[in-house]
C-alpha cells in the first residue's frame, strides 16, 4: 500500500482524451506538475480524466473543487494558471469558456450551457474520473451493480430488470437489450459469447471512443453483468485499431479488474467465470454490423452473413453470441444500480433513457451531447450547440451517420427518438449529428454520404455493391450538370430496391441521405438538373467560381477582378457589362450574394466584390462600346415594357440591342423604379443612375414616364407584339395592429418614394421604424437625415435573424439609430399629433419552416413609447391591376414559369419584384435578362443576348501564396457630416486600394479540375 | 430424418427437416433464381435473387438461408419479389458485358450462324464463351429482362491468362464468390479472396498478382467449374458433343468423372457429382491432365528393335516374335511385371498369362515399391491389407492422425475430406518431418525425424497405456497377444522417444490423449510409413495404435493406407503379386493351387515367385533372361537406377507394353502399343476397395490396342485356351468366379457407383468398413515392435537426409503428366527443397542449381530454399527424368515386404 498523502485541497484535472492529447495534454500536465512543484504549492494535485466531449474547446483543464473550466489551454498558459490561480487564487479569465452567441465568459463547468442542459448517464464519469485508476470508478459506486447482480439476482432477474428498464440498443437499431439477452440466454449451447461492439465507424462520431477512454470500467461491468445474464464465459471487446488510446485504457482496465477479482474465475466468489479479450479491428465500416464483426473476430474478411441464424443462436464460431454497443453496456450498471423504474421514467414512451450525439458540422459548439430521448432537435442545435456560426442560415441536420437522413428546418421542433426519426426518414444510428448551413449543397451531401457507404460496402450483395454505385453515378452526373429529371425518380426507385434487397443494415440504410434530401430538398436537385445551378456553390462540376455562380446575373467576377488587379478598370467594366447594364448601380447598392460564397472568406474575409465593381464603374472609359456588336437591323417587332425599374430597363436594353422596338411605360415621373424611389440618394446618387439609364435610352429604348398602363389588351391593340410586366412591388404592407391607419404612421415605401422625388416630408424628432429589412434601415437613415433626433428600429426577432445587410445596419448605428430586438408592435394610439407605440417583448420559440425560430410574445411584457412618426417597414407587395387579366399568386405576385418568365397570357412575360415579390436590384436585372431572352425567342429570335465586350486576358501571372490579408476599409463620409444632407456616404476605393483588393482574389475559375 | 410439409406457390411440398426453403423448392422441382447458391457450398446470401415472400415473415427473406418449416407458406414468383430481383439483375447487367444476354438474335447464335457483329460464329457468341451455359442468362430469361435501365459501368481489368488451364476475366465476374468459397470451403487452398470494398471489390490472389504467381493456387479448377458466368473459363473452351462416365486414371482416390468427347478426342473433363468418392470435385491432374491421351508421342504401332533401332512392325509380326522368344525360356528365367495403371481385367490376364502360360510365379508390379508393407503388415495384424474405412466417413471423424502422408499433394480429394473433418470440429494431428500444406489445418504437428515413426507411435501408445486411455474392452474382446505387445512398450519411454523422434514430450502426450479420447479416430498414412527398410513395422505400429483405442471397424476410424496409383489396389487384388493368386489366395496353399490348376488348366507354380526388385537383381545376375513389362517404368521408379539399368541391359529379351516410349521402353526389344484409360473398358479398384467402371470414350489411337487384348492375344498364341475373352466384362465374370472377395461383382452391378469388396455374392451390398464384427483373421493381433533406425544415416561425407515424394502436378514417373503441357508450366522441373539454414551453410541461394550425391549416384537440380524442409533434410520429387531422385535412393529392402528405403538415404548437396 502506498503511503497515504493528505487529500489535496485542490486538483487540476487535465483532459486526456484523444482530442486533448493531440493538443499536447500530456505536455501540459507534465509542465503543470513541474510548475506546481517549482512553486512549492502545497495541497495542489495534478491529475487527468478522460474526454469531456467538448473537444472543440480542448485542451481542457478543470480545477476542482471550485469547478473552474479552462479551455484551449497551452503549455505556455501553465505558469499563469499555476501562479495566478493556484497560488494567488485568481482564476485566469482569458481561458474561461466564452459563449459563442453572447461572447460572455463563463468560468464554471456547471454553468456552461453546453453541459448544464445535458443529462449524462452513459457519459456520467467521462471527464470526471481518472480512467486509468479502477479506484476512481469504484469510488463512484462502480462494480456495485456487478456485486448486486452476482450476489442477489438470478440471470432471469437481471434480464427482467433490463427488459423493464426499456433500454434499447444504442448501436442504432434500437432493439430491446433485455430481449436480446433473453434470446441468447435461452439458446441451447455450452459455450456462449458476450461481445462489445466498439467498432465506431461513423465519421465524426466518437462517443464510444470517449467512453472507452474516459470510463472503460463501466463497459466491463456492463459486459460482465450481461455475460452473467446470458451465461457466457468469454467475451470480446472489438475496438478499431485507430483508437490506440481506447485500446490501451481498456486493456489496462481489464488487467486491473482481473487483479481485483471482478473478472476471471469465480468472480466475487459467485462461481461465475468470465474472461474478456480485446480484438482490434482494422477499420472497416461494415464491421460495425454484428455478423461482419464476428467474422472479423474469427479472422475472416469482415462480411455480413444473412440471418437467420441469428447470433443468439449461432454467432461467433457458431456459438450463441450476444453483441451490444458500448453505450448500451455503459448504461447497464446504472440501470441495475438505480433500478428499471428510475431509468424508464427518462425519455419517451417508447424510447427510454438517454442518447449521446456527436454534434458536429456548422455548429458553434461541437462535441458529445447526452440528452434524454425525445429531446427536441432544435434544443440540441441551439440550446446546447449554440446555433450556426458566422451568421449563416441553418439548412439541414443529418442524424445517424452516413446512412442517416437529412432533416430540414421544418422538422427542427421534432423530438429525437427512434420512432420520430424513422418517420422523418432518418435513423438514430450510432448518434452522429451533422449540422449543415446554407453553404451546404444537399445534392452534394447525398453524393458524399453515398460515396462513403459505397466505398465501405463489403461488396457481398448486389444491391449494396452495385446499386449504391449506380446511385452514386447518377448523383455525380447531377452534380456535374449531366443529370436528367428522370434521374430523380430513378434514384427513388433504386433506393427502395436497395433498401428492400440488401443483406445487411449498411445497404438497407445507405439510400437514406438520398431519400431524405429528395424528400426535403427536391428543388435543389431540380435546380442542378434544369439550371445547372448549385445554390450553395459547392458542386465542382457546376461551379467554376462560386462568386459568378452565385451572381443572379452570372457576371464573370474573377475575370473583372483580375482586370482591376492589373489596373484595367475599363476592361473590368466591359466584363461587367457583358451581363448587366447597371455597373455603377450594382457597384453601389448590390447586396452582393457573390461575396457570401467567396472562397477567400474561408481564409479571413470575402473579396469586396461590390466595392471593386463600384470602383471599376467609376473609372469607365466606355471601352466596352468598342466591342459592341453593331446593332442588327430592326426586326419590326414591338415590345411594351411596363415599369422602368431594373428589370424593365434591363429587358428593354437587351431587346433593343436585338433590334426590337421597345417602349418602356413608367407611372412615376422619373425612370429607375426602386433604384430611383426606393434607394436613398446617399447610397445611390441620382446622376449616376441617370447616366446608366441614358446608355439604355441610347441603345434605342423609348421611356414614357408618367404613363400608367392598366390594360395589357390595350397594348396588343396598339400593335405591340409582346409585353413585359415589370411593375415592381411598391405597395407597403400593413403591420396588422390597431391604430396603424391613423396619422403619424407612414408606409416605408411611400416615405422613401416621396423623399426621393423631392417632396417635403416631416418626421419630427422621434421616429420608430418597424421592421428589420434593408428598407427599414433606409427609412431610419433617411429620417436621421431629415432631422430626426432619435430613431429606433423595432424588430421582433434577434440580430441573427435580421435580413438587413449588416453593413447598412452598421452605418445606421454609426449615424445614431438604435435597434430594439425582440420587440413587436401591439397597438398604436394617436395622441395629440404624436403616436404612442405599444410594443410587446418577444422570445424565440420553435423553428418556423424557414429555419428561423419563431418569435413569440411574452405575456404581460407590453410597454409603450411615444413617437412623432412611426414608419412601417415590414414589407411590400406588387400591385397588379385587375385589367391585366393575369394570374397572381400568394403575396399578390404575378405567376410565371420560373424558367421563361412567361405568364398565363401568351406573349406576356413578367419579372422583377412584380413576379418574385420584393427582392434585389441584381435579381431584377437577372429577371430582365431572362425576359429579354424569352421575349426574343417568342418573337422569333435566338434569345442570344450575351456579348463579349472585354478584350481577351493576357498571360496570367501565377498566383502568389495567399497570406492573411483583410479587405481595405471603404472610405466614407464621417457620420457627423452625413446628417442633414443626402450626399453619397461611400467614397469609393482609390486605385491602390482597389488593385490591392483585387489581387486577393484566389481565382477559383482557373483551378484545374477533374 | 423428419419430413415436413410446406406450401410453395400453392403447391404442397414435402421436404426434409433442416432443408432451406431453396432446397425444399428445388427438391420439388420449383425453380427459384439464384446466382450464388451452390449445393457444394455453404449459403452465402450475396446475389439476393432467391428472395421470396413467406407468410408471417417481414420483408423479403432469402430462400437459400431461410430454414423451411412445417406449415410454411412461400411464394416465389410475386410481382414484388420479381421487381427486386429484376433490379438486382439489371444492376449486374449494367456492370457486365451483356450483349449475349439481351441480344435479340440470341437464339440464332449457334454454329455457323452470323451474329449481330457480322462475325462468323462457329461455336458460340463471340463476346462470351459461356453463352448458352451461363446461369446469368438463365436468370435473365426467367425474369424476361430485355433492356438495362441503368448507366453502363464497364470495367477494364486485364484478363489473367497466366494459368495454363484457365482464363480469369474479372470483367465478367458477378462476385457471387463461388470461386472464393469453393477454394476455401472445399479445396482448402484459399488462393483467392475478395479484396477491396464497394464497387472496387474483386476476386484476387494475395497482393492481386496473376493466379499463376499465387503460391496457394493448386490449379484444381474448382473455381472454373463453379463459375456461373464466363469469368473463369477453361482455355479449352470447345464444348463436348458427348460425355462418357469413367474413373480417373491418376491416383488411388478413384474420382468419378465424365470425359468430354468431341471429334473423337477428349477435350474436357467434368467431375461426377453422383460419385460418392469425390462428389464432383477433381484435382488439377484429373481435371486438366488429359492432354497425354492424344499426345503426338503416343506409340501407334508395334516396334521391333533391329540393329539397335526401333522399326515399325505389324501386330502379327510383333506378337509372333514375342511369343516365340518368350517360349524359349524356362519358367524361372521369365518374369512379368504388371501395372497398377492397368485395369483389374488386364492385371488378371497378365498374372494368368504369367502363371498359366509362362508357368512362372515371377509376377509383380509397382505396389512392391509403395504398399507392399501395408499388405504384409496389415495382413499380420488384421488379416486384410486394405484400407479399413471409406473416404466419405472421415468428415465425421473427431480426430485424424495423418502420418507419412502429404495428402494435399498426393491425394488432393481425400485431403478435402480431412478438411471437412477439421471444419466440423475434428482435430487433425499431422506427423511429418516436413511442414506440409496440411499443417495449416492441423491442431497439432508432430515434426518427427525421417524414419522414426515406430518410436513416435510406440511412444504415443505407451502414453495411452500408462494413462489408462486404452480401450480395454475392445482389446479383450477383439484382439490377441496384447500382453506381449505391452511388454515391448517399456523401451519407449518419453525421453527416448523425444530424443529419437525430435518431437517434444508434451506434444507426444497431447497427441496420444487426443487420439485416444476423441473418437472416432482415423489414421491415414502413405509412403512416409511404407517406404522404409522397416516399413512393415511402421504399418504394424499404426495397426497396434488403432486396436489399442478400439478404433477399428467403426465409421470414421480405422487404419487407412492411401494407395498411390489408380489401380494399385486392384492390381494387388488381381494377384499381380508373386505370392498370391487373385483375392490374396496364397500361392503356397496347396488347395488354392489345385483350385487354379483346375480353373486354368495345367501346372501352377507352387511357391512364391520373385518380387520386382528381386526380378531386377536376378536380371543383373542373368538368372532372369526375359521380362514382359506392362505399363511400368522401373528405369525411373526403381531405387538406384544405375543398377537397374545395368541389370535390364543384361536381359536377353525385353518386351515393354506401354503408351509412350518410356525410359524402360528404350531398352526393349519389342514394344507393344497399349492404350490409355480413355480408350478401353474395364474396372479400377480405388484405395477404399471400391471397384469402379472405366469406360471407353474414344477409339484407340493409331494401331494401338487395349492391353487386355494384347495379353490375351499372346496368351492365345502361346497357351492352350483360357484367353478367349470378347470383352473385359467377361474377364470380370471369371474373376468373380475365382475370387471370393469379388464374387458378387459384375459390370451390371457397377453401373452406379461401383462396389466395395469384400462383395462375395451377387446380393451383397459391398463392404464400406472392414473388421466391423471381427477381424478378417479372426482376432486382431498385437505385434510387439522395436525401433530400427534407417539403414543409411547421415555421416561426415553425406551429411543430409534425402527424402522423396510426389508433387501435386505430376504422377509417378511422369509418363503421362510430363506430356501435359500445362502441368509442366505449373511444375516443369524437379527441385531440391532445402532448409534456409542448410542452404546458407552451403552457400546455396534459392533457384540455384545444385548437385545432390549419394553413395549411388549424382543428380543435378534446382534448389528451392524453404522452411518446409526441416534442418538436415532435403526433399526431391521422383517424377523427373532430368533429375531422377532414384539415382540416389537406397535399395535397402524391408525384409518382409521387400520395399526399398526410398524415404531415407544420406546425401551431400553442393553447388553445381
Amino acid at each position: 500500500m502506498p503511503k497515504k498523502k493528505p487529500a489535496n485541497q485542490r486538483t487540476v484535472f487535465i483532459c486526456h482524451g484523444t482530442g486533448c492529447v493531440s493538443g499536447k495534454a500530456f505536455e501540459i500536465r507534465e509542465a503543470l506538475e513541474k510548475e506546481v512543484a517549482g512553486l512549492g504549492l502545497e495541497g495542489v494535485g495534478v491529475d487527468f480524466t478522460g474526454c469531456h466531449g467538448f473537444c472543440q474547446q480542448g485542451p481542457i483543464a478543470v480545477v476542482e473543487p471550485e469547478g473552474i473550466f479552462y479551455t484551449h489551454v497551452t503549455v505556455e498558459d501553465v505558469p499563469e494558471i499555476a501562479q495566478s490561480h493556484l497560488r494567488d487564487g485568481k482564476p485566469v479569465a482569458r481561458l474561461f469558456y466564452h459563449d459563442p452567441v453572447s461572447g460572455e465568459a463563463i468560468p464554471l463547468y456547471k454553468d456552461i450551457p453546453f453541459y448544464n442542459r445535458q443529462k449524462r448517464i452513459i457519459l456520467r464519469n467521462c471527464g470526471r474520473i481518472n480512467p486509468e485508476r479502477i479506484g476512481d470508478y469504484i469510488a463512484t459506486g462502480g462494480y456495485e451493480s456487478l456485486r448486486k447482480v452476482l450476489g442477489e439476482m438470478t440471470p432471469e432477474q437481471v434480464i427482467d430488470e433490463v427488459k423493464r428498464s426499456g433500454l434499447r440498443g444504442r448501436g442504432g437499431a434500437g432493439f430491446s437489450t433485455g430481449q436480446k439477452w433473453e434470446f441468447c440466454a435461452k439458446a441451447p449451447g455450452d459455450q456462449k459469447y458476450m461481445i462489445c461492439n466498439s467498432d465506431e465507424g461513423d465519421p465524426g462520431a466518437f462517443m464510444d471512443r470517449s467512453t472507452m477512454e474516459g470510463d472503460p470500467h463501466t463497459i466491463i461491468e456492463g459486459m460482465t453483468i450481461g455475460a452473467y445474464a446470458i451465461g457466457a464465459s468469454e467475451g470480446y471487446i472489438y475496438i478499431r485499431a485507430e483508437y490506440p488510446l481506447a485500446v490501451k485504457r481498456v486493456r489496462l482496465a481489464l488487467k486491473q479488474v482481473e487483479e481485483k477479482g471482478f473478472l476471471g474465475e469465480n468472480i466475487l466468489g459467485s462461481g461465475f467465470n468470465f474472461r474478456i479479450h480485446v480484438k482490434e479491428g482494422a477499420g472497416a465500416f461494415v464491421c460495425g454490423e454484428e455478423t461482419a464483426l464476428m467474422a472479423s473476430i474469427e479472422g475472416k474478411r469482415g462480411m455480413p452473413r444473412p440471418r437467420p441464424p441469428f447470433p443468439a443462436q449461432s454467432g461467433l464460431w457458431g456459438k450463441p453470441s450476444n453483441i451490444n454497443n458500448v453505450k448500451s453496456l455503459a448504461t447497464v450498471p446504472v440501470v441495475i444500480a438505480k433500478g428499471a423504474d428510475w431509468y424508464a421514467q427518462i425519455g419517451t414512451e417508447k424510447s427510454k433513457g438517454t442518447a449521446v450525439f456527436a454534434l458536429t458540422g456548422k455548429i458553434a459548439n461541437s462535441g458529445l451531447v447526452e440528452v434524454p430521448m425525445g429531446y427536441p432537435l432544435q434544443e440540441i442545435i441551439y440550446g446546447i450547440g449554440g446555433g450556426i456560426p458566422g451568421g449563416k442560415r441553418f439548412k439541414a441536420v443529418q442524424t445517424g451517420g452516413p446512412s442517416g437522413g437529412c432533416l430540414p428546418a421544418s422538422l427542427l421542433n421534432q423530438p429525437v427518438d427512434y420512432e420520430t426519426l424513422a418517420q422523418a426518414g432518418s435513423i438514430m444510428g450510432s448518434g452522429g449529428m451533422v449540422v449543415m448551413d446554407e453553404d451546404t449543397c444537399m445534392v452534394d451531401v447525398a453524393r458524399y454520404f453515398l460515396s462513403f457507404t459505397q466505398d465501405e460496402s463489403c461488396g457481398k450483395c448486389v444491391p449494396c455493391r452495385l446499386g449504391t454505385k449506380q446511385m452514386l453515378d447518377i448523383l455525380n452526373d447531377i452534380t456535374h450538370g449531366r443529370g436528367k429529371l428522370e434521374d430523380i425518380d430513378l434514384l427513388l426507385k433504386l433506393s427502395e430496391q436497395i433498401k428492400a434487397g440488401s443483406l445487411c443494415g449498411l445497404g438497407q440504410t445507405a439510400p437514406n441521405p438520398v431519400l431524405t434530401t429528395i424528400r426535403y430538398f427536391r428543388d435543389e436537385y431540380e435546380e442542378h438538373i434544369k439550371k445547372h445551378h448549385c445554390r450553395a456553390a459547392v458542386c465542382e462540376g457546376l461551379v467554376s467560381a462560386p462568386c459568378s455562380h452565385t451572381c443572379p446575373a452570372g457576371i464573370d467576377v474573377p475575370r473583372y477582378v483580375r482586370f482591376i488587379g492589373e489596373g484595367k478598370p475599363a476592361e473590368a467594366v466591359a466584363v461587367i457589362r457583358e451581363k448587366i447594364p447597371f455597373p455603377s448601380v450594382c457597384g453601389l447598392v448590390c447586396f452582393h450574394p457573390c461575396e457570401s460564397k467567396c472562397r477567400r472568406a474561408q481564409l479571413e474575409e470575402a473579396i469586396a466584390i461590390r466595392m471593386l465593381k463600384g470602383y471599376a464603374a467609376k473609372h469607365d472609359t466606355g471601352l466596352w462600346k468598342e466591342n459592341l456588336k453593331k446593332a442588327p437591323p430592326a426586326t419590326g417587332k414591338r415590345v411594351a415594357v411596363i415599369g422602368a425599374g431594373p428589370a424593365g430597363l434591363t429587358a428593354g436594353y437587351y431587346l433593343a440591342r436585338l433590334g426590337h422596338s421597345v417602349t418602356v411605360f413608367e407611372a412615376l415621373p422619373e425612370p429607375g423604379g426602386m433604384m430611383r424611389v426606393g434607394i436613398p440618394d446617399y447610397r445611390l446618387p441620382k446622376d449616376i443612375l441617370k447616366s446608366e439609364i441614358k446608355e439604355i435610352e441610347d441603345a434605342g429604348v423609348e421611356i414614357r414616364v408618367n404613363t400608367r398602363v392598366d390594360s395589357v389588351d390595350g397594348l396588343f391593340k396598339e400593335g405591340y407584339n409582346a409585353v413585359f410586366l415589370a411593375t415592381g412591388a411598391h405597395q407597403g404592407m400593413k403591420i396588422g395592429v390597431k391604430g396603424e391607419s391613423g396619422s403619424g404612421v407612414m408606409d416605408c415605401a411611400e416615405f422613401l418614394r416621396e423623399v426621393s422625388l423631392g417632396k417635403k416630408v416631416e418626421v419630427g424628432d422621434k421616429v420608430a421604424v418597424i421592421g428589420g429589412g434593408n428598407a427599414a434601415i433606409d427609412a431610419a437613415r433617411t429620417s436621421l437625415r431629415l432631422g430626426a433626433k432619435e430613431v429606433s428600429i423595432v424588430y421582433r426577432r434577434t440580430q441573427a435573424e435580421m435580413p438587413a445587410n449588416p453593413e447598412e445596419v452598421e452605418e445606421a448605428i454609426a449615424e445614431g439609430a438604435s435597434i430594439d430586438y425582440l420587440v413587436a408592435p401591439s397597438r398604436i394610439v394617436n395622441r395629440n399629433g404624436r403616436v404612442d407605440l405599444e410594443t410587446i417583448r418577444m422570445e424565440l420559440g420553435e423553428m418556423d419552416s424557414s429555419g428561423r425560430r419563431r418569435p413569440e410574445p411574452i405575456e404581460g411584457s407590453e410597454f409603450t413609447t411615444g413617437y412623432d412618426t412611426i414608419i412601417a417597414a415590414i414589407g411590400q407587395r406588387p400591385e397588379v391591376p385587375e385589367r391585366f387579366n393575369i394570374s397572381v399568386g400568394r403575396g399578390n405576385v404575378i405567376e410565371v414559369d420560373p424558367d421563361t418568365l412567361a405568364t398565363s397570357r401568351e406573349g406576356v412575360y413578367a419579372g422583377g419584384d412584380a413576379a418574385s415579390g420584393p427582392a434585389s436590384v441584381i435579381e431584377a436585372i437577372a429577371a430582365g435578362r431572362q425576359a429579354a431572352i424569352s421575349i426574343d425567342k417568342y418573337l422569333g429570335g435566338e434569345g442570344e443576348i450575351d456579348e463579349t465586350l472585354a478584350p481577351p486576358e493576357g498571360d496570367l501571372a501565377p498566383l502568389e501564396e495567399a497570406e492573411e490579408q483583410w479587405r481595405p476599409k471603404m472610405p466614407t463620409v464621417p457620420p457627423e457630416q452625413r446628417l442633414g444632407n443626402f450626399a453619397q456616404v461611400e467614397l469609393g476605393y482609390d486605385d491602390k486600394a482597389a488593385i490591392e483588393e483585387a489581387k486577393r482574389c484566389l481565382r477559383c475559375d482557373l483551378e484545374e479540375r477533374e | 430424418m423428419d419430413t415436413i410439409k410446406l406450401t410453395i406457390d400453392s403447391q404442397e411440398v414435402e421436404a426434409q427437416a433442416g432443408m432451406t426453403v431453396l432446397e425444399a423448392a428445388q427438391s420439388a422441382g420449383i425453380y427459384i433464381p439464384t446466382l450464388c447458391a451452390d449445393q457444394d457450398l455453404k449459403p452465402y446470401g450475396g446475389c439476393r435473387l432467391c428472395i421470396v415472400e413467406i407468410e408471417n415473415m417481414r420483408g423479403l427473406p432469402i430462400a437459400c438461408t431461410t430454414p423451411a418449416t412445417d406449415g410454411m407458406v412461400v411464394k416465389t414468383n410475386t410481382p414484388t419479389v420479381n421487381e427486386v430481383r429484376r433490379a438486382n439483375v439489371e444492376l449486374i447487367l449494367a456492370d457486365h458485358p451483356s450483349e449475349c444476354l439481351i441480344c435479340d438474335r440470341r437464339e440464332r447464335c449457334g454454329p455457323l450462324d452470323i451474329c449481330l457483329r457480322n462475325v462468323a460464329v462457329t461455336e458460340r457468341c463471340v463476346t462470351c464463351p459461356k453463352n448458352g451455359h451461363c446461369e446469368l442468362q438463365t436468370v435473365v430469361d426467367y425474369l424476361g429482362i430485355t433492356e438495362i435501365p441503368f448507366r453502363r459501368t464497364l470495367r477494364s481489368y486485364a484478363v489473367d491468362d497466366s494459368n495454363p488451364f484457365f482464363f480469369r476475366d474479372l470483367n465478367k465476374c458477378i462476385l457471387c464468390a463461388k470461386c472464393v468459397r469453393v477454394c476455401d470451403e472445399v479445396v482448402g487452398a484459399g488462393a483467392i479472396a475478395i479484396i477491396n470494398r464497394g464497387y472496387a471489390s474483386k476476386v484476387a490472389t494475395f497482393a492481386d498478382k496473376p493466379i499463376l504467381d499465387s503460391s496457394n493456387c493448386v490449379s484444381c479448377g474448382e473455381c472454373v467449374a463453379h463459375c456461373p458466368v464466363g469469368a473463369l473459363m477453361p482455355k479449352e473452351d470447345k464444348l463436348p458433343t458427348e460425355e462418357v462416365a469413367t474413373t480417373c486414371t491418376y491416383c488411388g482416390v478413384g474420382c468419378g468423372m465424365y470425359l468430354g468427347v468431341r471429334d473423337g478426342q477428349v477435350i474436357g473433363v467434368r467431375g461426377s457429382r453422383e460419385n460418392t468418392v469425390n462428389n464432383g470435385f477433381l484435382c488439377v491432374k484429373g481435371r486438366f491432365g488429359f492432354d497425354f491421351i492424344n499426345h503426338p508421342d503416343r506409340l501407334e504401332h508395334p516396334l521391333i528393335k533391329k540393329n539397335g533401332k526401333f522399326v515399325e512392325a505389324g501386330w502379327d509380326e510383333a506378337l509372333e516374335l514375342v511369343a516365340s522368344r518368350l517360349g524359349k525360356y524356362r519358367p524361372e528365367e521369365l518374369a512379368v511385371v504388371s501395372s497398377a495403371k492397368c485395369t483389374n481385367e488386364e492385371n488378371y490376364v497378365a498374372q494368368k498369362f504369367a502363371r498359366a502360360v509362362l508357368g512362372t510365379g515371377n509376377v509383380d508390379h509397382c505396389a512392391r515399391l509403395c504398399h507392399a508393407p501395408t499388405v504384409a503388415g496389415l495382413v499380420q495384424s488384421f488379416g486384410s491389407g486394405a484400407m479399413t474405412n471409406s473416404i466419405n466417413e472421415f468428415r465425421d471423424s473427431r480426430c485424424i492422425l495423418a502420418i507419412g502422408t502429404n495428402t494435399t499433394e498426393a491425394h488432393p480429394i481425400i485431403s478435402q475430406e480431412i478438411k471437412r473433418a477439421v471444419d466440423n470440429g475434428g482435430k487433425l494431428i499431422v506427423a511429418n518431418p516436413r511442414e506440409i500444406d496440411m499443417v495449416r489445418w492441423a491442431y497439432l504437428w508432430l515434426q518427427h525425424k525421417p524414419g522414426s515413426d515406430v518410436a513416435l507411435l510406440m511412444g504415443m501408445m505407451k502414453v495411452i497405456v500408462d494413462e489408462g486411455l486404452a480401450d480395454q474392452a475392445f482389446i479383450d474382446e477383439r484382439c490377441e497377444n496384447f500382453d506381449d505387445f505391452k511388454k515391448s512398450l517399456k523401451d519407449f519411454g518419453l525421453d527416448f522417444v523425444e530424443k529419437t523422434t525430435g518431437v517434444p514430450k508434451d506434444k507426444i502426450v497431447e497427441a496420444a490423449r487426443i487420439y485416444a479420447a476423441e473418437k472416432p479416430s482415423a489414421i491415414f498414412y502413405a509412403m512416409g510409413i511404407t517406404q522404409h527398410s522397416h516399413g512393415t513395422d511402421n504399418v504394424i505400429a499404426t495397426a497396434n495404435l488403432a486396436m489399442l483405442t478400439g478404433n477399428v471397424g467403426k465409421p470414421g476410424s480405422g487404419v487407412n493406407p492411401l494407395r498411390g496409383q489408380n489401380n494399385v489396389q486392384g492390381a494387388c487384388d488381381m494377384g499381380a503379386l508373386p505370392n498370391v493368386y487373385p483375392g490374396y489366395q496364397a500361392v503356397a496353399d496347396a488347395d488354392v493351387k489345385k483350385k487354379f490348376e483346375a480353373a486354368w488348366g495345367g501346372q501352377m507354380p507352387g511357391k512364391p515367385g520373385l518380387t520386382i526388385t528381386e526380378i531386377v537383381d536376378a536380371a543383373g545376375s542373368k538368372k532372369i533372361k526375359a521380362i514382359y513389362i506392362i505399363g511400368e517404368n522401373p528405369m525411373l521408379s526403381e531405387p538406384n537406377i544405375t543398377h537397374a539399368k545395368e541389370a535390364l541391359e543384361e536381359l536377353e529379351f525385353l518386351v515393354v507394353q506401354d503408351i509412350f516410349l518410356s525410359e524402360t521402353a528404350e531398352l526393349a526389344d519389342v514394344i507393344l502399343p497399349g492404350v490409355s484409360f480413355a480408350e478401353k473398358d474395364g474396372t479400377f479398384t480405388n484405395t477404399e476397395r471400391r471397384v469402379q467402371r472405366v469406360r471407353k470414350a474414344i477409339e484407340p489411337v493409331g494401331d494401338s490396342r487395349p492391353d487386355w487384348q494384347i495379353t490375351c492375344q499372346l496368351g492365345k498364341k502361346m497357351g492352350n485356351g483360357g484367353f478367349d475373352f470378347g470383352n473385359p466384362s467377361q474377364i470380370m465374370d471369371e474373376v468373380a468366379l475365382l475370387t471370393p472377395s469379388y464374387g458378387g461383382i459384375s459390370y451390371k452391378r457397377l453401373e452406379k457407383c461401383g462396389l466395395q469388396w469384400p462383395c462375395p455374392t451377387p446380393e451383397h451390398p459391398g463392404t464400406p468398413i472392414l473388421h466391423t464384427q471381427q477381424f478378417t483373421r479372426g482376432k486382431g493381433r498385437f505385434i510387439p515392435l522395436e525401433y530400427k533406425p534407417s539403414k543409411e544415416l547421415p555421416d561426415k561425407d553425406y551429411p543430409l537426409v534425402l527424402t522423396t515424394g510426389r508433387s501435386l502436378y505430376h504422377f509417378h514417373t511422369g509418363t503421362m503428366t510430363r506430356k501435359v503441357k500445362g502441368l509442366n508450366v505449373l511444375k516443369g522441373e524437379g527441385t531440391v527443397e532445402i532448409n534456409p539454414q542448410d542452404a546458407s551453410k552451403l552457400g546455396i541461394a534459392n533457384d540455384e542449381m545444385v548437385k545432390v550425391s549419394s553413395r549411388r549416384g549424382k543428380v543435378t537440380a534446382r534448389a528451392k530454399v524453404t522452411e518446409v524442409s526441416p534442418v538436415g533434410v532435403v526433399f526431391m520429387t521422383f517424377h523427373f527424368a532430368e533429375s531422377p531422385a532414384n539415382l540416389l535412393t537406397n535399395p535397402a529392402l524391408d525384409p518382409v515386404a521387400k520395399i526399398p528405403e526410398y524415404k531415407v538415404c544420406a546425401v551431400r548437396v553442393e553447388k553445381a
